[in-house]
């Protein structure tokens, strides 16, 4: 417990020395005031003790450091006497330097250690971002060439594959779709496009699977940090609010949410771990022990056009006919948005039957006999893909974030806001969309930029996961492998000043609209 | 109050009434099927609940298996197979040559109470001056520091372990004289770095988040109180801290767990030295090793993730507070 006992013995010097520091400048400063002349000896024993420690601690000259502070020290304090003898200046000056240095010894602590541990680091990064990798020689903006020019981190070439992947025609229908439905609800309106949930939801599902498609063609340590930002942001800020929409006035609101926020309180690599055990894939021979290679293995294990399988399509096809009926009772009751969601919802039971239909459903491949056999997901190596399962345990952690924010939001609409649309006729759907969502657009959108800061700099979950093997490499861990393993200060210093670059924008945008909110 | 119920069909689901019993049975059916639709919302909820707990539910059950049951089955198997055993949790708990965290948990704390303790104080300071101490150049301070939340803390590792590691020096040009401006105090692989460099972080958000409390304090209070004579040090202490405790309570748990979670700046400034490691970067250096201690590794990940886990379930609103507080003006 020697470490424990260290520590704690440090802090209560620590807590020590400042009160008495703090109490000891504010007895300094009442001096100021009232006893001119023991004020002006003190503060000058105490800056010669300084300049004495200056010249002992330099070498400047020979002889112990306590010596030097001392003789400094009665030399200061004469000089400060004999100061004293050319005359006190008048009683409000005293009073304003007496003030000034109050205000040092309140701000003083923190401008200090924001001075040496943030603001000169930052001059010195960017310095460093200018020398060659020993700090030696100056090879001005070298560095943020190679990050723009080595593969690693920026690889375009591959770009024209984007339009032969089916990630990006799904998302072109998506989009069509969205449009096609806003504009023939803004036609019926008078308007060429109607922004409502059943025109912007498959727009904005279009836009994501698109990213998907660009950032699964392009590659590189740069490419991957965007595609985080965007996944990353998007599902847990989406989800977050859904949860938070969701848990609002039902009975266990505080215990779902509970259950939902609980992942914020445990560590990145806590995280990682936790993740690391559900992504286990063993040889398929074996029984499988990451939950989710089970399920997945399971899934395989059920053939197509056996028994089971037939029951099962039957009950997704009564599935198909619910959900058609829904879709045809949207729509004649004018609920677009409801007959959308119910033809949504079909599409994946409609995948479902095709897969029991045809190849089968989850992992099974040929084995060595034809026999199938179980296919397992290597989560964590198979790229790109890999990329989103480390995502995903950042969403698991972050969702509970926005979910918490965004419920105190909705929480705070002003009820006589929502009391009036009622009044007005409104129902609980057209509330929501067009009274609650615009008030807490503002709040959604501190809870992106906050998200977007927070995942640009991801570092830990891809450290402890796949420690940026397999195409999954991101700048934070870029930086750090830069910088403290191939000791490369130049490029590891660039890599954070690329950083640093990158989440001003969003840093910025959050400040000034908390200011504005203070204002 | 708002029930949403976002894919409900709405109150129309019960219409076309009429006359008549077969009408009305439809019509019972149809607010059978209503009520149905209208708790879909729900489930979809728990189910989300359900798929949110199971990732820290299977590692937390797997860490009270053993070794073999561990590497052979699921931790879904062990309702059947048993294999339950409170081996881990000894080891865990015990020495470095069996994986043991203790020496570790211990560097935790040593790292994370002085990292909490030491912004706080000198933050709520600073947060006060910057609220109501009049100076030229106030707001315009104010700004700056709290802009310094936009920096990523790798930009500033890098620097600041050189000037642990070796203090900083300067050679006046023309001369060769160097004077020493920041001494070489050997802190490099130290808690005491690591605990230094999280208080220089700390600050831009502890006096973001103080101010905007501090600031919001009846300003007729410390009017009064000065009228009376008291200066700026006896209103700190008498009125401005007693009256914070709520955001001095918030900001000190979100301290407390981003130290004691954090990996990046302690595994910069401790590196390889193994006896000041955090139970962060020991648990880390366990999975490295994957397969050789992966039974005790769940449980390792559980014993390190017990402290935020008490202090999120005791005080809960609290650290909510923290959050609400850092993102939206409440």
């Amino acid at each position: 417990m020697g470490a424990l006992g260290g520590a704690l013995i440090g802090v209560v010097i620590a807590i020590g020395a400042s009160t008495a520091l703090f109490f000891g400048a504010n007895w300094l400063f009442d001096l100021a005031v009232d006893r001119w002349r023991t004020f002006l000896a003190t503060s000058g024993a105490l800056v010669g003790a300084l300049i004495g420690a200056v010249i002992a601690g330099n070498d400047v000259a020979g002889g112990p450091l306590w010596l030097w502070a001392a003789v400094c020290a009665v030399v200061g304090a004469a000089a400060g006497i004999a100061a004293s003898l050319l005359g006190t200046p008048s009683k409000s000056s005293r009073t304003r330097l007496s003030e000034r240095g109050r205000l040092v010894t309140f701000l003083g602590p923190s401008l200090l250690f924001a001075a040496l541990g943030l603001v000169i680091p930052l001059i010195r990064s960017i310095y460093l971002s200018l020398l060659d990798s020993r700090a030696a020689e100056w090879v001005g903006l070298a560095n943020y060439g190679e990050i723009l020019t080595n593969p690693n981190s920026l690889d375009l070439s591959g770009w024209t594959e984007i339009f032969t992947s089916r990630l990006f025609y799904a998302a072109l229908v998506l989009i069509a779709v969205g449009l096609g439905i806003g504009m023939a609800v803004g036609r019926r309106r008078g308007r060429t496009m109607e922004a409502l949930p059943g025109s912007i939801g498959p727009i904005a599902i279009g836009l994501f699977v698109l990213s998907f498609a660009v950032f699964t063609t392009l590659r590189g340590t740069v490419i991957n940090n965007l595609w985080w930002v965007v996944v990353v942001t998007g599902l847990s800020t989406a989800l977050g609010l859904a949860a938070a929409v969701l848990a609002d006035g039902v009975r266990g609101e505080s215990v779902a949410k509970s259950l939902i926020f609980l992942p914020m309180a445990i560590s990145f690599v806590g995280a990682g771990i936790i993740w690391r055990f559900m992504y286990i894939a063993r040889p398929p021979q074996k029984p499988q022990t990451g939950f989710l290679n089970a399920i997945w293995v399971w899934l395989g294990s059920l053939r197509p056009r056996t028994g089971g399988a037939w029951v099962a399509v039957l009950i997704l096809a009564l599935a198909t006919v619910l959900l058609a009926g829904l879709c045809a009772f949207g729509v004649r009751r004018r609920q677009t948005a409801f007959a959308i969601g119910a033809a949504v919802t079909a599409i994946p039971v409609l995948w479902l039957i095709y897969r029991f239909l045809g190849p089968g459903l989850g992992g099974s491949v040929p084995g060595p006999t034809g026999e199938p056999i179980a296919g397992t997901i290597l989560f964590l190596q198979e790229a790109p893909f890999n990329n989103v399962w480390l995502m995903v345990v950042l969403i698991w952690i972050q969702t509970g974030f926005a979910m918490v924010i965004l419920s105190a939001a909705i929480k705070a609409v002003p009820s006589e806001l929502i009391e009036a649309a009622r009044v007005d006729g409104a129902t609980e759907r057209q509330t929501f969309w067009n009274v609650i969502i615009p008030t807490i657009i503002p709040t959604i959108t501190v809870v992106a930029t906050t998200l977007i800061v927070l995942v640009m700099k991801v570092y830990d979950i891809v450290k402890v996961m796949t420690a940026g093997n397999f195409g999954t490499q991101v700048i934070a861990n870029e930086m750090w492998q830069k910088a403290f393993t191939e000791l490369n200060f130049g490029l590891g210093s660039a890599l954070a000043v690329v950083l640093f670059l990158a989440v001003v924008p969003a840093m910025a945008f959050n400040i000034r609209r908390t200011q504005r909110a203070d204002a | 109050m708002s029930t949403v119920t976002a894919s409900s069909p709405g109150p129309a689901a019960g219409g076309g009434r009429g006359a008549g019993g077969a009408i009305e049975r439809v019509d019972r059916t149809g607010k059978l099927i209503y009520g149905f639709l209208r708790r879909i919302p729900t489930w979809v909820l728990w189910l989300m609940v359900i798929v949110w707990s199971i990732p820290a539910s299977s590692l937390f059950l797997n860490s009270f298996r053993t070794r073999d049951a561990q590497r052979n089955s699921g931790w879904w198997e062990s309702f059947n197979e048993g294999g339950w055993t409170l081996a881990n949790y000894s080891e865990v708990l015990g020495t470095e040559q069996t994986g043991g965290l203790a020496r570790a948990l211990v560097n935790s704390f040593a790292i994370a109470i002085p990292a909490t303790v030491i912004p706080v104080a000198i933050a709520a300071m600073a947060a006060y001056a910057f609220a109501w101490i009049k100076f030229r150049g106030r707001e315009w301070l104010f700004i700056v520091f709290v802009s310094l939340l936009a920096l990523p803390n790798q930009v500033a590792l890098l620097p600041l372990l050189q000037l642990y590691a070796g203090g900083a020096h300067w050679t006046i040009p023309g001369t060769e004289f160097t004077l020493t401006l920041f001494p070489d105090f050997d802190l490099a692989g130290s808690a005491t770095a690591v605990w230094l460099t999280h208080t220089a972080f700390a600050l831009p958000f502890a006096v973001f988040l103080l101010h905007n409390y501090i600031s919001s304090l009846p300003g007729e209070l410390f009017e009064a109180a000065r009228i009376d004579g008291a200066d700026h040090v006896t209103i700190f202490w008498r009125l401005v801290v007693p009256l914070s405790v709520p955001a001095l309570a918030a900001f000190t748990i979100f301290q407390f767990l981003w130290t004691w979670n954090d990996y990046l700046v302690a595994i910069t400034m401790i590196g390889s030295n193994g006896e000041a490691w955090p139970a962060t970067i020991r648990i880390a250096s366990l999975a490295g090793e994957f397969g050789l201690r992966e039974h005790v590794l769940s449980a390792g990940a559980f014993v390190q993730a017990g402290v935020p886990l008490i202090v999120f379930f005791a005080l809960q609103r609290f650290f909510v507070r923290g959050l609400l507080a850092g993102s939206v003006k409440s």
